[in-house]
């Protein structure tokens, strides 16, 4: 019964202390800006990196962690390498024998403009065995048609984005289409080349360093073909485990000293996500350090309101108030800045980092951006914890701001506050 | 018999008491021995010049301040065995002030300044409505139970302050100087009001005044000089109080 009565006791002080901060608009208003806003910038800059660092996540994902990417140590960007080694089916059948490499598929790229209907299309046209490429990117399927098989030196695979272009004409399954490849082997010639469109894949986005959806994709032989020479742009190895993946990449290292470079999705993720987990931890810091500014400005505001109200805490003393009831009060009104700066924020901050996905556009996000070209808007991601943060925190900050100022009125001399003008 | 027994504690009991000031290395004697006793239900009046120690021996009695010697006791209780918790609740639940500024809440309404110590306390929200409302009525304000201070002239004021005084049922009321800020026809309601209290509820009253009209209509009337007691004045014969004291 007691404590039922002492649980009313602190509703009707925390009500008195609403009506406190209500009596004071303007002031109360400004102080839980400041909150608002400190928070908002935590929760926007935190939403958005994590967004930034999800859409990046999900196009290296794409590509199996148990994937690695084998390159001529030159090489890495462009295709074609003036580095002297080769890679060739030598490497293909060396590959093969390592422990825990299940495949080995070695492939051709190049750059290539597609003519389609008069309109030309800058694309990607990569030579590979066509079976593999469910096995290298996950979730791949084709929209229309069925992938070639081995050795169909005629047809092609159509990523999305080539088959239906922003501008010019959609190619249709079983299509011709003519395209002008370049850049094979370092070499500065043009080569046309014409197939079938067999299979129109469906709308994937990026994944690591190839953006799916503008690529054209041929058969092994077509590309060795066109390439004239026997040595690959690269060999993509198929791990059995993902926790074999480093013993191979070692193996593969260790085998070729600094000839190859080899590429892995996992690694370049783990990475990544370090880059990102530090952007996330520095932008929330700022947001943090406007946080710190509002705290400050909560000390004074309840600073200067137990001053102003010497004479009511006076009062309060002189009429039986308890120094811990006049303390919750005073606390209490910095707690309810905090939550309703807290709550505030939460919507100001939702709205915010919205904004900010254009901010870090081109960057990452949705299939496009980061690695792949073109840029998109990135969708920041609010996780649960991100939400109960940014609603509890500027109620602990708030709270401990109040704590000073709320002693103080609590330890008030009665006799003295009473004289107060 | 219980009636008898109630009536030998008095509501205020004062034994040899000081109050010494002292600031920095200098020491100003405020009340040099102070030994006074208020019977339950008594309306006594203290005066004297300014400086003569009534406000010091307000606060002493008020349990606001602590003397530098001797006992102070409120029915029947040493405050000096008491510490800051238990002398906020003998505050709240045997002492009513009432102040010449009035000291209301300007934010609430007479309703709710009424009520405040009733929070401090505890009391659920309806039952303290209906006390608060009742108190007002009392005093003749139940109209302006909503309305807030600025909204009420002085008197009126003044008589908030004394339903906020009265609504927790105290073993005594201090007053200080509570007509100061009023003009002569207030005055003479407000004390009006105070006797009424008085008589009507048994409530002991202690008023702090320089108007000797007021002090006229009290039944006793202390004079305090240099922190003394000068003389002791009986305006009425003690039995003649009325028994409403006992409650």
């Amino acid at each position: 019964m007691r404590r039922r009565q002492e649980h009313m006791q602190f509703l009707d002080l925390f009500k008195l202390a609403y009506k406190a901060l209500v009596d004071r608009k303007v002031r109360s208003a400004l102080t839980i800006l400041g909150i608002t806003v400190g928070s908002a910038i935590i929760l926007a800059l935190i939403a958005s990196s994590s967004g930034l660092s999800a859409g990046i996540t999900s196009n290296i994902e794409k590509t199996g962690a148990n994937v690695l990417t084998i390159r001529n140590a030159g090489g890495f960007f462009q295709s074609g390498s003036t580095n002297t080694y080769q890679l060739s089916q030598l490497d293909v059948d060396y590959l093969k024998t390592i422990p825990g490499v299940t495949a080995a598929y070695p492939y051709y790229s190049y750059g290539a403009s597609i003519n389609s209907g008069g309109t030309s299309l800058q694309a990607s046209v990569v030579g590979m065995d066509l079976s593999a490429l469910p096995v290298l990117y996950k979730g791949l399927t084709v929209a229309e048609g069925y992938l070639p098989l081995a050795g169909d030196v005629t047809s092609a695979v159509i990523g999305w984005g080539i088959a239906n272009p922003v501008s010019g004409t959609p190619i249709d399954l079983h299509q011709m289409v003519s395209m002008s490849v370049t850049g094979i082997k370092g070499s500065k010639a043009t080569v046309s080349y014409a197939v079938l469109a067999n299979a129109i894949l469906s709308q994937y986005g990026t994944a690591l360093f190839s953006n799916i959806d503008d690529t054209v994709y041929i058969s092994f032989q077509a590309a060795q073909f066109l390439a004239k020479t026997p040595y690959f742009s690269g060999i993509y190895v198929i791990v059995d485990n993902t926790d074999d993946v480093a013993n191979v990449q070692n193996a593969i290292e260790t085998y070729y000293s600094d000839n190859v470079r080899v590429i892995s999705s996992g690694q370049i993720l783990s990475s990544i996500q370090s880059i990102t987990g530090q952007l996330t931890v520095f932008l929330g810091s700022i947001g943090a350090v406007s946080l710190f500014v509002a705290t400050v400005g909560i000390v004074n505001t309840m600073y200067v309101s137990v001053m102003e109200r010497t004479r009511e805490i006076g009062i309060l003393k002189a009429i039986g108030y308890r120094p811990r009831q006049i303390m919750f009060m005073f606390l209490s009104e910095a707690a309810l800045t905090g939550v309703i700066g807290g709550f505030c924020g939460l919507l100001l901050g939702y709205v915010l980092s919205f904004l900010m996905g254009g901010m870090f556009s081109g960057l990452g996000g949705e299939g496009r951006g980061f690695f792949g070209g073109g840029g998109g808007t990135i969708q920041p991601v609010f996780s649960t914890e991100l939400i109960i943060f940014s609603l509890v925190f500027p109620v602990i900050l708030a709270t401990v701001a109040g704590l000073y100022p709320a002693w103080r009125a609590s330890r008030m001399n009665a006799v003295v506050a009473l004289k107060y003008e | 018999m219980i009636a008898v027994q109630a009536r030998s504690v008095p509501a205020v009991e004062t034994i040899d008491v000081t109050k010494t000031y002292r600031v920095g290395h200098m020491s100003y004697p405020a009340l040099k021995g102070i030994s006074m006793k208020i019977a339950k239900g008594e309306f006594v009046s203290i005066m004297g010049p300014s400086g003569s120690g009534k406000s010091t021996l307000l606060n002493l009695v008020g349990a606001l301040d602590p003397p530098t010697s001797g006992k102070v006791i409120i029915d029947g209780i040493d405050l000096r065995k008491l510490n800051e918790d238990k002398l906020s609740i003998l505050r709240n639940r045997k002492l009513g002030f009432v102040y010449q500024a009035f000291n209301l809440i300007q934010r609430l309404t007479a309703l709710e300044n009424v009520a405040m110590p009733l929070i401090a306390r505890g009391i659920p929200e309806k039952n303290r409505r209906d006390r608060s409302l009742s108190t007002l009525k009392a005093v003749g304000l139940l109209r302006f139970a909503n309305k807030r201070p600025i909204e009420l002239s002085g008197g009126e004021q003044q008589r908030v302050a004394i339903a906020r005084a009265l609504v927790t049922n105290p073993a005594l009321i201090i007053a200080d100087e509570p007509t100061g800020n009023l003009d002569s026809k207030t005055t003479s309601e407000l004390v009006d009001q105070f006797v009424q209290v008085n008589e009507q509820f048994g409530t002991t009253i202690l008023v702090v005044t320089h108007n000797s009209e007021i002090a006229e209509r009290t039944q006793r009337i202390i004079s305090l000089r240099d922190g003394l007691i000068e003389k002791e004045q009986y305006l009425k014969r003690i039995d003649s109080y009325p028994n409403k004291a006992i409650k």
